[in-house]
C-alpha cells in the first residue's frame, strides 16, 4: 500500500515515462526481436538506430507540451543544482568522463584486423573454354542431356550420385552449402537453394564454374581462395552435364535461358 | 517483467512436441526419404547411398534397427522421439546435418514413419518402447569434489580402456574397435564434446552413459546401478566430469591470431608456463577434397594454435588431438581397415604403412599488400608458399617451398621445432626470427600486419600422407606491438574536456536553479 503512491508518481512523471520506452525499447530490440521465428540477433550498429529513432520520438513527446517539458527537466535540473544530490551529481560526471575515455581510447587503440576479402560473386564467363584438350563454346550452349526427355530420369539418378560422391562433403544433403566440411573453407560452398546461384545463371556458366573450378576463376574472381575443385580432373562432361540437371531438379530452381539471337544480345543471361 | 519475456520467448521458440506424432504418412514419408536421404542411407535403408563409401562413421542402416542416439534401455528399439531428435539436430561430428528448417514438421514425421518401415522390429507391437527415467541433473557440476568422484569412476568402470587416461580416445583398447558392422570405429575425444553425436551437455553425456550406443563397443551402465556398484548420482558426476574435459562452449573460429609482445626471450618449449596465459585460437580442419588422391575421412579435426614474440624472434605452438604417437605398430591394423573402409581415387586401398604424423603451418612469401594471396592449399608452380614441416619421426622440422601438393623445396634456413606427445595431444612450437637474410623465399614477419597463415595435419596410424590430409584455408596471424603511450593523449584530452564541460554546466544549472527556485515558490 505505502509503495502503491509512489509507483504511481513515478509512472506519471515524464521522465521515468522517457526512461522506462528507452530500456523497453533496449529490451525489446535485442532480447525479444531475436527470438520471433525467422528473425536473427540484431547487429550493434543497427540496435544503435533504432534506439536513435526511439529517442527522438521520445524528445518530441517530452517537449510537446510546456508543463511537461518543465517536469521532463525536473529531475535533471535536480542533479545538477539540489545540495542532497551531491553524491548523484558527482557520481555523474565521473561515469560520463570515464565513458568518454573509454570510447575514445576504443578509437585510436589500433589491433590489426583481417584484410577486407572483396569478390566478384558471378565474374564473367569465357566465351569458349578447353575441357580435356577439347574446345567447347559456352555462348549459347545449353544442356545436351535435356535434348533427349525420354532418358531424363536416368540422367538424373546419374547426376544424384555424382553429387553424393563428389559434391556432398561441402554442398551439403541440402545443397544450401553447408555441408559437413564447409566450415573449413573460405569462401563458403555456394548455397544452390539461394536464389542468388544457379537460378540467376544459365547451365553453361555453371558448368563452366564446375570444370574449372577454383584455380579456373578470372582474377577479379579471387582465384587464391576458392576451394572449388578443378572437377573436370574427376568428371566426364557427360557426368558434369549429369549433375548439373540433378542440381536444378532438386532445388526446384529453373536454369536461365539464352536470349534469342537478335533481341537483346549479350544479356543477363550470360551471368555477368 | 524480463523473466515473463524470457518465458513467453521459450514457450515461442520450444513449443511441446505433439502427442506421438499423430498423423504419419508413410507414403510421403518415402518422397522425402528418397530425395533426401537415400543419397547416404540408400533406396532400401541398408546405409549404402552413392554418399556412404566415402564416409567414416558410415551412414545408419536402417534395416538393423541398431541406433546409437536413443533414451532406452540397451538392445531396445529408439522411441519416435529419438528418432526425431537425430533428425532435427544431426549428429555433430559426422556428415548427418540438423534437417529442422530445412525439412517442414510434417516432412520430417512423416520420414520418422518411413525410416521405421525398413525393419520389421517396428512393426512388432508386443514390444514396448519406452523411454528410461532419467533423473535430473544434481548442483554442484563444477565442484572439486564432484569431479573427483567423477574421475574415480572413470577409471573404475573402465572409461579409460578405450578414452583413455586424459579421453583423448587413446586408451589400450582403442586400436581394436569395431563397430557391429565390421567398420573401424574411434574411441570419442572427449575433449571435443561439440562433436559428440548425442549432444554435448553434461544430461546428453548422462543419458548415453545409461543407455549406451547401441552397435557400438560403448555398453550401457543402467545395470551397474541396479547391481548397486554406482548409484545415479555417482553416474551424474561421472559424466559431469567428462564433460569439464572439453571447453565450456564449442571453440569460436576466429580470423586473427594476436601474438602478443613478451619482455623475456621467447619460449621454445610447448611445455613453458607462458602459454597458460595466451589467448588460444582454435581453426578447424576438414577434409583434403580439392586434388587427387582425395580424403574424406581427416583424422585432426582441428589445430589450437597461440604465439608470442619479443621483437626479435616469433614462437607459435600448435597443439591437436592426436589418439598415436605414429608410427605406433599397434595401429597397424586399424590403420588398413580405415583404408578399406573410406573409399577415395585410388583404384584399390592404399596398403597401411607405418607413416609418421605431420603438421605443416604456411604462409606466403611475402605479406601481400592486397588482398591477393598464393593459392590455399599449398600454393602453385608459378606461385609457391613457404611452409614449416614438421614430422614425428623422424623427429624434425624443416622449411621450405611448396608448390602445389606434390612438390616441396626445402630450404636451407629451418624453424627450430620442439614437440611433445601427452596422452594423445601434440604441442609442438615453432620459433623463428622475424627477420632472415633470404627475404625472397621466407616471409619476413613484421609486426602490425596482417599474416596469411594456413595449417595442414596428418596422422600417421589414420594412414595419412601426402595428399591424404587435414587442410585449412587461409587466416591470419598479428604480432602486436604494446600500446605506445601517444595512443593515450587523446582519450585523456576527452576526459578532460568532458569533464571541465560538465562542470560549466553545473555552475550554470545551479546558478540559474537558485534564481528559479525564488520565481517557482
Amino acid at each position: 500500500m505505502t509503495a502503491t503512491p509512489a509507483v504511481r508518481r513515478y509512472a506519471a512523471h515524464p521522465f521515468w515515462q522517457a526512461v522506462a520506452i528507452m530500456v523497453g525499447a533496449y529490451v525489446v530490440v535485442v532480447w525479444v526481436v531475436p527470438l520471433l521465428p525467422g528473425s536473427a540477433i540484431v547487429p550493434k550498429s543497427v540496435v544503435l538506430q533504432y534506439m536513435v529513432t526511439v529517442l527522438v520520438g521520445v524528445l518530441i513527446y517530452v517537449s510537446d507540451n510546456e508543463e511537461r517539458w518543465a517536469r521532463f527537466k525536473e529531475p535533471i535540473v535536480a542533479v545538477l543544482v539540489e545540495p542532497r544530490l551531491r553524491v548523484a551529481r558527482a557520481a555523474l560526471l565521473v561515469v560520463v568522463t570515464a565513458l568518454v575515455g573509454l570510447i575514445a581510447y576504443g578509437q585510436v587503440a589500433t589491433t590489426v584486423a583481417a584484410p577486407p576479402n572483396l569478390r566478384s560473386i558471378h565474374p564473367a564467363p569465357p566465351a569458349e573454354i578447353t575441357f580435356r584438350g577439347r574446345s567447347i563454346t559456352l555462348t549459347g550452349l545449353e544442356n545436351p542431356l535435356r535434348a533427349h526427355p525420354d532418358s531424363l530420369a536416368v540422367y538424373l539418378a546419374e547426376g544424384k550420385s555424382v553429387y553424393y560422391r563428389n559434391c556432398l562433403p561441402c554442398h551439403g544433403d541440402h545443397l544450401d552449402g553447408q555441408g559437413h566440411f564447409a566450415s573449413g573453407f573460405n569462401p563458403l560452398p555456394a548455397n544452390f537453394q539461394d536464389n542468388g546461384t544457379i537460378a540467376q545463371l544459365t547451365e553453361s556458366f555453371v558448368f563452366w564454374r564446375v570444370a574449372k573450378g577454383g584455380p579456373g576463376l578470372p582474377r577479379e574472381g579471387t582465384p587464391w581462395n576458392s576451394a572449388m575443385p578443378k572437377w573436370e580432373d574427376f568428371l566426364t562432361e557427360r557426368e558434369i552435364w549429369a549433375v548439373i540437371l540433378f542440381l536444378y531438379d532438386q532445388t526446384g530452381w529453373t536454369p536461365r535461358t539464352w536470349e534469342k539471337t537478335g533481341e537483346v544480345g549479350r544479356g543477363k543471361g550470360e551471368g555477368s | 517483467m524480463i523473466g515473463a519475456l524470457l518465458g513467453l520467448g521459450i514457450v515461442l521458440r520450444f513449443p511441446l512436441p505433439p502427442s506421438l506424432f499423430p498423423m504419419q504418412d508413410t507414403t510421403r514419408g518415402k518422397t522425402v526419404y528418397v530425395k533426401w536421404c537415400a543419397g547416404c542411407h540408400g533406396d532400401g535403408g541398408a546405409g549404402d547411398g552413392p554418399a556412404a563409401a566415402h564416409m567414416l562413421p558410415r551412414p545408419r542402416n536402417f534395416t538393423g534397427a541398431l541406433y546409437k542416439i536413443r533414451t532406452t534401455a540397451s538392445g531396445q528399439l529408439p522411441t519416435d522421439a529419438d528418432l526425431m531428435r537425430a533428425i532435427d539436430e544431426g549428429l555433430p561430428g559426422t556428415a548427418m546435418p540438423a534437417w529442422k528448417g530445412r525439412l517442414s514438421d510434417g516432412e520430417r514425421r512423416d520420414v520418422v514413419a518411413y525410416i521405421k518401415t525398413f525393419s520389421s522390429f517396428f512393426a512388432d507391437t508386443s514390444q514396448h518402447v519406452a523411454a528410461l527415467k532419467f533423473s535430473s541433473e544434481p548442483g554442484g557440476a563444477t565442484g572439486a569434489a564432484a569431479l573427483d568422484t567423477g574421475r574415480q569412476f572413470y577409471d573404475s568402470i573402465g572409461c579409460r580402456k578405450c578414452h583413455g587416461d586424459q579421453g583423448r580416445g587413446d586408451g589400450p583398447s582403442a586400436p581394436t574397435l569395431k563397430d557391429d558392422a565390421g567398420f573401424p570405429i574411434f574411441a570419442a575425444d572427449l575433449h571435443q564434446s561439440w562433436r559428440f553425436r548425442g549432444g554435448g551437455s553434461a544430461a546428453d553425456i548422462y543419458h548415453r552413459l545409461r543407455t549406451g550406443l547401441d552397435g557400438t563397443p560403448m555398453p550401457w551402465f543402467s545395470d551397474l546401478i541396479d547391481q548397486k556398484f554406482l548409484t545415479d548420482e555417482q553416474l551424474w558426476r561421472l559424466a559431469q566430469y567428462v564433460r569439464s574435459l572439453s571447453p565450456p562452449e564449442a571453440p569460436e573460429v576466429r580470423d586473427v591470431i594476436h601474438a602478443p609482445q613478451i619482455t623475456r626471450t621467447v619460449p621454445a618449449s610447448p611445455d613453458d608456463s607462458v602459454w597458460g596465459r595466451v589467448s588460444r585460437y582454435w581453426f578447424p580442419l576438414v577434409g583434403q577434397v580439392v586434388r587427387k588422391a582425395r580424403w574424406f575421412a581427416p583424422a585432426v579435426t582441428g589445430v589450437w594454435v597461440q604465439a608470442v614474440h619479443d621483437g626479435h624472434t616469433l614462437a607459435l605452438r600448435v597443439s591437436w588431438d592426436d589418439r598415436t604417437q605414429s608410427p605406433d605398430s599397434a595401429w597397424l591394423g586399424f590403420e588398413q581397415r580405415v583404408l578399406e573402409t573410406v573409399a577415395g581415387d585410388d583404384s584399390a586401398p592404399p596398403k597401411a604403412e607405418p607413416w609418421p604424423d605431420q603438421l605443416a603451418v604456411q604462409f606466403p612469401r611475402h605479406i601481400p599488400d592486397g588482398m591477393e594471396r598464393p593459392y590455399f592449399l599449398m600454393g602453385s608452380e608459378t606461385d609457391p608458399v613457404y611452409q614449416w614441416r614438421w614430422t614425428s619421426r623422424p623427429r624434425k622440422s624443416v622449411a621450405g617451398l611448396a608448390r602445389g601438393i606434390e612438390r616441396f623445396d626445402t630450404l636451407s634456413g629451418a624453424p627450430a621445432g620442439q614437440a611433445s606427445f601427452d596422452h594423445g595431444e601434440w604441442r609442438l612450437v615453432f620459433t623463428r626470427a622475424l627477420a632472415t637474410p633470404d627475404t625472397a623465399n621466407e616471409v619476413q614477419l613484421e609486426a602490425g600486419r596482417a599474416i596469411p597463415v594456413a595449417f595442414f595435419g596428418w596422422d600417421g596410424s589414420s594412414g595419412e600422407h601426402g595428399s591424404r590430409m587435414a587442410v585449412s584455408t587461409w587466416y591470419f596471424l598479428a604480432l602486436d606491438r604494446p600500446t605506445p603511450p601517444g595512443v593515450f593523449i587523446s582519450p585523456v584530452l576527452a576526459m578532460l574536456v568532458t569533464l571541465g564541460l560538465g562542470l560549466v554546466v553545473v555552475r550554470r544549472a545551479r546558478r540559474r536553479g537558485t534564481a528559479g527556485a525564488g520565481r517557482r515558490r
